[in-house]
């Protein structure tokens, strides 16, 4: 055994010592993976929803050079995008080079056919399943679980078996992110502590005027007692204890009595908000026993103090500096983000697009927020493209998705709800967002050497959304649908009044439609064979021949039978039907929650006002690249391939796409 | 006791400065070392060495007894009690130097809680200004103001809390600097130190009191608020620091007693201390 004398003691002390005063305080950041050089290097902007039309437009007026640029270089073409053109399936046949029937994502939600209840498409989470229990407490003797359910290889994946480096931030369909030594950070799907896509609370005085049942978001009542107010903030569930309550800290907001000022009071932190004003990032921790915590990070939005009290808490994200969920690999990417910038956004879906379609926040306070999550995401751009040196970088931006899913009603002066005093100040939101995508790509060309590759893509482009379609209703009214209570309709959610016995078909998620078929669905009534084929070509032809009383135009532009359009293994899982709606139109809002509402076709009076989950070939997406291409109609699921072939690597079997170059 | 804060205060300055550049766990291993070596001396002189030398080797010895006796129980209980009773004897003898360390320590843990336990503002980073008032003042009607800053924003209105008896102020540091906030209360001037982001170590006073003992004694960096103003504190919000070592955020306090126990016990042989 070698002991250490007190002379080597003190000579390992010297060293340690000058080791760390020559450290300093200086974050040392290593090569991850992959070779130092390649011989060609990627640079992939994806601006999510970004629309060919708009872009061309404003290009010819001057307003994008960086875009006019790059297209002078080589080439700008509509990109053919998914069907459904849902980001979590387009972006997936980005990553695979697969549609969907190849990776098995078709929507945001399917449903469980079990027992009819909705389930995220994208990811499955599991928790322990064997515990010890200890009183009130539970103690898990094996580690829960969160599976990501797209298949197939991600192209990063592929690269790494030939050594090439890639750094892919925020795509979406990527939590968890699948295994790999590339630095990936999830965007898209990662939800936020509650596990859901997003749940915002808002404390007020006014409960009462605001509709209790809205989706993303809990309203809590609470008085001013004393200049003081005093509530909770609802955490994750706690799966130590039993029947897995939800964690939650009490915090005490003190407001002026004349100034419109007040300090919030959380745990040990206290911090001073203007009245209008939002507060930076604030760390909370949610105790589960003694011994154990978890780690969400919020922002606090003062929205008003008087007359009424007013304040919203943004949902609670996942700590990128102490990640609860897997959120980056290596697993220390998040960490080292947030070092590097503080923290930041780490929830799928980052705007608060509910806050503003409950009108919780209005367009000016939605629009700060939004503003904030772009600032974050251009910080770590200009981080990632200057220490970008080889292989693949690719880095997404959701904001651009946001801004038309929420502002389209300022430019679409056919829109049910178009205000044009309102119009006046909002027109140009989704231009400008266009116009930070522009620069973005301005300093991506001014990075690029010769033997970088440029490419701008989007996953798909956007359409107005002015007339919502009752799915479930047309179902119901042209009797392929049942109820158990006719008088009933449209009370309830998750198909609790449908008379399963007497329902050949049902629509769930943005575009699909199921038929009941028997020995999938736990209650289906249509056999397997010719009775369920024709019944699908049935119901085809029927919607795509339904006429909107209203407007003369027809609501589905086409209704896709999957198994005429994908292809793969995991096509058995698709919806019987996509619906491709038309112009103007997607699903409306209750159809998918399993609501059937007396109107087959409604007016949109959400805010949310453009779409893009229609016909594929109504919203294709954008492609850009500095090289010419030979293809004539691009397709996303041609984009892994083509990264591929840049490098030298064949396009694998399974991959529908082909090399475009 | 301001006069003794003072050249304590002045003591440390000196101390610290080589090493207000460097990482902080350079300057954290220095004063650990001064502070064991300072132990080691005290005890060295104020302990009685022999004492502790022939109870150590008791200790030893009814060890050894006990291991040689290990199936005769009557010896063995008799060399347990023994060894409870040197112990015993072994702690009488560190209780001296232990009296004569306490205070010493006390002062150097207060000073390097200061220098260590909190970080200095960050321009553009805000925190909140508390002004405790006396119990005869009501936030709501005293006349109180603070003078503009070249270093420190006032970003907010007053923000008057009748329940605690204090104001409020959100501010936010312009640029890296000391300086003093001044803030006038009835005609009444009193002044906090402020301190943004200067070196990788500095000290930071987040508190300043009215002038008791045991205030001056806990909180020495500043001169006590006057006995007649109706403040009772001045409180700035620092953010707390640690010391991070190979991704392990380490309190000082750790640091601190971990690092001069081992430099206590490396050196105690070259001073021929017994311990």
């Amino acid at each position: 055994m070698n002991y250490i004398n007190r002379r080597d003691f003190l000579k390992m002390g010297v060293t340690a010592g000058s080791l760390l005063a020559l450290s300093g305080n200086s974050n040392m950041i290593t090569r991850v993976f992959g070779k130092t050089e390649t011989s060609q290097k990627i640079i992939i902007l994806g601006f999510d929803g970004m629309d060919p039309r708009l872009v061309k437009a404003w290009m010819d007026e001057g307003k994008l050079p960086a875009f006019r640029k790059l297209q002078s270089q080589g080439t700008f073409t509509p990109l053919r995008t998914s069907t459904p053109p849902q980001s979590p399936v387009a972006w997936s046949n980005f990553t695979t080079g697969m549609n969907a029937g190849g990776h098995g994502i078709y929507d945001f939600t399917h449903r469980d056919p079990e027992n009819y209840i909705p389930i995220f498409s994208a990811t499955e989470s599991s928790q322990s399943g064997k515990t010890l229990s200890l009183g009130n407490y539970k103690f898990p003797l094996s580690g829960g679980k969160v599976t990501n359910l797209r298949k197939g290889k991600a192209f990063w994946q592929i690269l790494e078996e030939y050594d090439i480096p890639a750094t892919i931030f925020k795509i979406p369909s990527n939590y968890p992110p699948v295994p790999t030594k590339q630095r990936t950070i999830s965007g898209m799907n990662t939800p936020d502590m509650l596990g859901s896509y997003g749940i915002f609370n808002y404390y007020t005085t006014e409960s009462s005027k605001i509709d209790q049942d809205i989706g993303g978001g809990r309203i809590h009542e609470v008085y001013v007692i004393g200049n003081r107010v005093e509530s909770k903030l609802s955490g994750p569930i706690n799966t130590f204890k039993k029947d897995d309550p939800e964690t939650s800290i009490d915090f005490k907001v003190f407001v002026d009595p004349v100034n419109p000022v007040a300090k919030i009071a959380i745990q040990d932190q206290e911090f001073i908000l203007k009245e209008g004003e939002w507060s930076s990032w604030k760390k909370l921790n949610f105790s589960l026993i003694p011994t154990q915590s978890v780690s969400g990070i919020c922002k606090f939005f003062l929205k008003q103090i008087r007359p009424e009290f007013k304040l919203y808490i943004s949902p609670i994200n996942i700590d990128p500096g102490d990640a609860a969920l897997p959120i980056s690999t290596p697993e220390n990417y998040a960490k080292e983000l947030e070092e590097k910038f503080g923290s930041f956004y780490t929830q799928g879906l980052p705007g608060d697009f509910k806050a503003l379609n409950n009108e919780i926040l209005d367009d000016r306070e939605f629009l700060e927020q939004d503003d904030m999550v772009l600032e974050e995401r251009l910080k770590m751009f200009d981080y990632e493209l200057a220490r970008f040196d080889s292989g693949v970088l690719f880095y997404y931006l959701s904001s651009t998705d946001q801004r038309q899913h929420m502002f389209w009603r300022y430019i679409d002066k056919d829109n049910p709800f178009y205000d044009p005093s309102l119009a006046t100040e909002y027109k140009d939101t989704i231009q400008n967002i266009y116009i930070e995508a522009d620069k973005m790509l301005d300093k991506a060309l001014k990075k690029a050497d010769k033997n970088t590759i440029i490419m701008v893509v989007s996953d798909h482009g956007f359409s107005p959304f002015r007339r919502a379609f009752n799915a479930n209703t047309w179902l119901l009214e042209n009797g392929y649908h049942s109820l158990i209570n006719k008088r009933r309709q449209g009370e309830s959610n998750l198909f609790l009044n449908t008379d399963w016995s007497r329902s050949k078909a049902y629509a769930y998620g943005l575009n699909g439609l199921y038929i009941n078929e028997k020995g999938r669905e736990s209650e289906g009534i249509v056999a397997i064979g010719a009775e369920k084929e024709n019944l699908i070509r049935e119901i085809a032809k029927k919607l795509e021949n339904y006429i909107d009383p209203k407007t003369g135009n027809r609501a589905i532009y086409r209704a896709y039978v999957a198994k005429d359009i994908y292809s793969g293994l995991c096509v058995d899982q698709a919806p019987d039907i996509i619906l491709g709606f038309n112009k103007g139109y997607r699903i409306s809002w209750s159809s998918p929650l399993g609501r059937i509402t007396k109107e087959i076709v409604e007016d949109n009076k959400a805010k949310w006002s453009g779409d893009h989950c229609v016909a594929p070939d109504i919203v294709p997406g954008i492609f850009f690249m500095n090289r010419k291409i030979n293809s004539q109609f691009p397709a996303l699921y041609d984009m892994a391939p083509t990264i591929l072939k840049i490098f030298g690597i064949d396009t694998p079997q399974n991959m529908t796409g082909k090399p475009i170059i | 006791m301001w006069t003794f804060n003072s050249i304590i205060n002045k003591i440390f300055d000196i101390l610290f400065l080589p090493f207000q550049s460097m990482n902080p766990w350079i300057g954290m291993i220095f004063i650990s070392l001064l502070t064991g070596l300072l132990m080691l001396l005290v005890f060295r002189y104020t302990s009685n060495q022999e004492g502790i030398k022939r109870t150590k080797n008791r200790i030893k010895a009814h060890l050894l007894e006990m291991r040689l006796f290990s199936d005769n129980m009557r010896i063995s209980l008799k060399a347990q009690g023994n060894i409870l009773l040197a112990n015993i004897k072994y702690i009488s003898h560190s209780a001296k130097p232990l009296l004569f360390m306490i205070i010493p320590l006390i002062l150097v843990l207060i000073q390097v809680n200061f220098w260590f336990g909190y970080s200095s503002l960050k321009p553009g980073e805000p925190v909140v200004l508390k002004v405790k008032l006396e119990n005869d003042y009501n936030p709501l009607e005293v006349d109180l103001n603070i003078a503009p800053s070249s270093g420190i924003l006032i970003e907010t209105l007053p923000l008057r809390i009748e329940e605690e008896n204090e104001i409020n102020w959100r501010i936010s540091p312009l640029k890296k600097g000391v300086y003093n906030l001044e803030i006038y209360i009835d005609g009444q001037k009193v002044s906090k130190q402020v301190s943004v982001a200067q070196t990788s170590l500095s000290k930071i006073s987040p508190k300043k009191l009215k002038g008791s003992f045991l205030d001056g004694l806990f909180f020495p960096l500043e001169a006590p608020i006057k006995k007649s103003s109706p403040i009772k504190s001045i409180e700035i919000s620092y953010p707390d620091k640690s010391l991070p070592l190979f991704g392990i955020n380490f309190h000082w306090l750790i640091a601190f007693f971990g690092l001069s126990i081992i430099l206590g016990f490396a050196f105690k042989g070259v001073f021929g201390v017994e311990i």
